[in-house]
């Protein structure tokens, strides 16, 4: 019996006799002109959905601590993965990543990377120990063509809305890492300087005739392809030309004002959807404290202990760390990091109520538990002291918290000069 | 409660409820939501205990579930005099079945059979020899990627399905090779409606300003062809766009899309 293949798009002749005999009359299939983008719809909801005609692309940003690669020790890092699910696209093959689904990782990747779009720099914690690493996870849902587009806004949205919770060196010796939680400070958002868009054109048939944003079936057709990465400045981050047809000089001259254009468009367009993504989120943030600053201040509390049990790892960690053999600090470290990643940076699921149900059972036990450890470690004891006091003198311990903060930074300077002068 | 007139929907048919109509109406309920409402896989549509010496003809997505007739996919319920029923639903996937006619692609050239892409979940063998006229002397030549008009004969499961280029007489009729045009691809219910009689209201309204010639496959997918590449582009489109808008909607937009070519 022989089976369906589904490694290849199945064209008929006629298909790709009609696209290009249309493309003389300046007309596609879809109804568009040559020029024409198709509707890009982009939703923001902590990941973003972009959706480009019949294409759909979700991105999803996550950031985790680990330690930074040995050439840049204070810079942190970012990965892109993509999904391709044969969901989306019969020949996708699951598993086996396919030659396309390489390169359009490395598109994106080098667009964001290549542009320095990112500001790596400050997602440093601790210079040469703790950076945050970036994972951005582009899953594809549905593939109408144009993949490299999608995927690149998709990425770009997510980024943007992507918010890390604040980190600061705290405690008497300024060494211990503080996350705060997003109830008592904001988290951040990545630093990004600019949006390098994609823009990727077809060039189809005899006469090279160049096409905005191909589809499924143009992709099938065309000879070659050019993908330019552009910001709204102007200027251009990557050019991707692929495919074995050659293209004159002036064609990517005019391909490359026709991208800019839209460029424009697009990043435009990002922006509106992060902005009424963002004051929707400060709206729900509003609703969350106001209706009884009991819950408000218990989700303080729980979060100010777990705060303290994850410090206190990570202190007596690093002073463990410090006193014995080097190879120990990294699973040290890795534990750690699996404790601050696993916390949730965008607060969904936290529940107040539930939280109050739970917290009754939980405060003595963590208490025991805050008594004990500072009795191991003795530099610990301010942060257990601030969360007692969380309810009543929350604002206060805030404060606190950043003058040692303040604190802090000295000693980092100083270990820096002691590695130089090593 | 006798008394009270009910609104059958929208249609205004008033039933005053009496005992000996009640059963009617119960009836017609009954057959109003079988026939019109959607159904589920695991719906029960007939009890068998009380239908005893009659035969059922059972189509696709029914099975019989000891003395109930069981749903196994999600659409409407049909019916036809005096015993078939199935179920009809729209889907990108078609399941071959014998008689239909459908668009296929050449996929492959084997010395006995060309093998054609049906859109089914197996390839589609079309005999070299199923063609009018057609004798060892003159096989037809298909390149990779021909478009052909073609009829389902055989489909069983665990087979591949077998197709033919003649009629029931063995004459060509319109089966064989569709040249130039574009073909588009639909969901099987958008086929089912393009082919319903009578005829799909945009088809209709389209067909009366331009001229263009359509070839509708079962299998989810239709082929024009105009001399002009625009009238291809414009017909394929505002069918594929009026599968999802309503009758009134589908009015709506050919009045639009009849001034605009104007």
């Amino acid at each position: 019996m022989e089976q369906r293949l589904a490694n290849s798009l199945i064209m008929t002749v006629n298909e790709k006799k009609f696209i290009e005999n249309a493309l003389l009359s300046d007309i596609r299939v879809d109804g568009r002109r040559p020029f024409d983008y198709r509707n890009l719809t982009i939703s923001e909801d902590g990941s973003s959905e972009v959706q480009l005609g019949q294409t759909q692309v979700i991105g999803f940003v996550t950031g985790q601590l680990t330690q930074p690669y040995r050439d840049r020790p204070n810079e942190g890092s970012f990965a892109i993965y993509i999904e391709f699910s044969p969901m989306a696209d019969p020949s996708f093959e699951p598993g086996r990543p396919g030659e396309t689904a390489i390169e359009l990782g490395r598109i994106v990747d080098r667009g964001l990377r290549e542009s320095r779009a990112v500001d790596t720099e400050s997602l440093c914690v601790i210079a040469g120990k703790l950076v945050w690493s970036i994972r951005i996870d582009l899953h594809i849902i549905d593939n109408g063509g144009n993949l490299v587009d999608a995927a690149n806004v998709a990425a770009l949205a997510a980024l943007s809305t992507f918010r890390r919770p604040e980190c600061t060196l705290g405690g008497e010796d300024g060494q211990e890492l503080i996350i705060h939680p997003p109830d008592v400070r904001e988290p951040l958002p990545l630093i990004l300087h600019h949006f390098p868009i994609a823009v990727t054109f077809g060039f189809i048939g005899k006469e090279n005739t160049a096409v905005i944003d191909p589809t499924h079936y143009e992709e099938n057709v065309m000879g070659g392809s050019m993908t330019a990465t552009l910001n709204t400045n102007g200027d251009v981050c990557a050019i991707q030309k692929a495919g074995g047809d050659g293209v004159l000089q002036s064609v990517i001259m005019q391909c490359l004002r026709i991208a800019s254009v839209k460029a424009g468009d697009i990043t435009s367009k990002i922006k509106n959807a992060v902005e009424s993504y963002n004051t929707q989120r400060s709206l729900r943030k509003i609703k969350r404290h106001n209706p009884d600053q009991q819950a408000s201040s218990d989700v303080a509390k729980h979060y100010m202990e777990r705060l303290t049990v994850g410090s206190d790892q990570a202190g007596t960690d690093s002073q463990f760390s410090e006193h014995d053999k080097p190879n120990k600090k990294r699973s040290t470290l890795k534990n750690f990091i699996g404790g601050a990643a696993s916390w949730d940076p965008y607060s969904k699921g936290v529940d107040g109520d539930e939280l109050r149900a739970t917290l009754a059972s939980r405060v003595t036990h963590t208490d025991n538990h805050i008594e004990e450890s500072s009795e191991v470690n003795p530099e610990t004891k301010s942060i257990p002291k601030s969360s007692e006091t969380t309810s009543a003198h929350k604002v206060e311990s805030e404060t606190n918290q950043s003058k040692t903060l303040k604190d802090a930074v000295k000693p980092k300077h100083k270990r820096k000069n002691k590695s130089n002068a090593n | 409660m006798e008394a009270s007139p009910v609104k059958f929907v929208d249609q205004l048919v008033v039933i005053i409820l009496s005992p000996e109509n009640l059963l009617f109406f119960m009836r017609i309920c009954i057959l109003f939501s079988l026939f019109f409402a959607i159904q589920v896989p695991g719906d029960v549509i007939l009890d068998l205990s009380n239908m005893a010496n009659q035969t059922l003809k059972l189509g696709g997505g029914l099975r019989q579930d000891g003395d109930s007739i069981c749903v196994m996919k999600a659409g409407k319920l049909r019916f036809m005099k005096p015993n078939k029923y199935w179920v009809e639903s729209s889907q990108k996937r078609y399941v071959p079945s014998a008689g239909d006619n459908v668009l296929g692609v050449v996929v492959d050239t084997k010395p006995e059979n060309f093998l054609v892409d049906i859109k089914g979940p197996a390839l589609a063998f079309l005999p070299v020899l199923s063609f009018e006229g057609g004798t060892r002397r003159n096989i037809p030549k298909f390149e990779v990627g021909t478009l052909l008009y073609v009829r389902v004969v055989n489909a069983n499961t665990g087979m591949n399905p077998e197709l033919t280029c003649m009629d029931a007489n063995g004459k060509a009729a319109e089966y064989g090779v569709l040249k130039d045009g574009y073909m588009f691809e639909s969901s099987t219910g958008l086929s089912r409606m393009l082919l319903s009689s009578p005829p799909h209201p945009v088809l209709e309204g389209l067909g009366k300003k331009l001229s263009f010639e359509i070839a509708v496959g079962i299998n989810g997918r239709f082929w024009v062809n105009a001399s002009q590449s625009s009238t291809v582009i414009l017909v394929g489109n505002a069918i594929q766009k009026s599968e999802s808008l309503s009758l009134v909607q589908q009015k709506i937009y050919l009045e639009k899309l009849l001034k605009s070519i104007q």
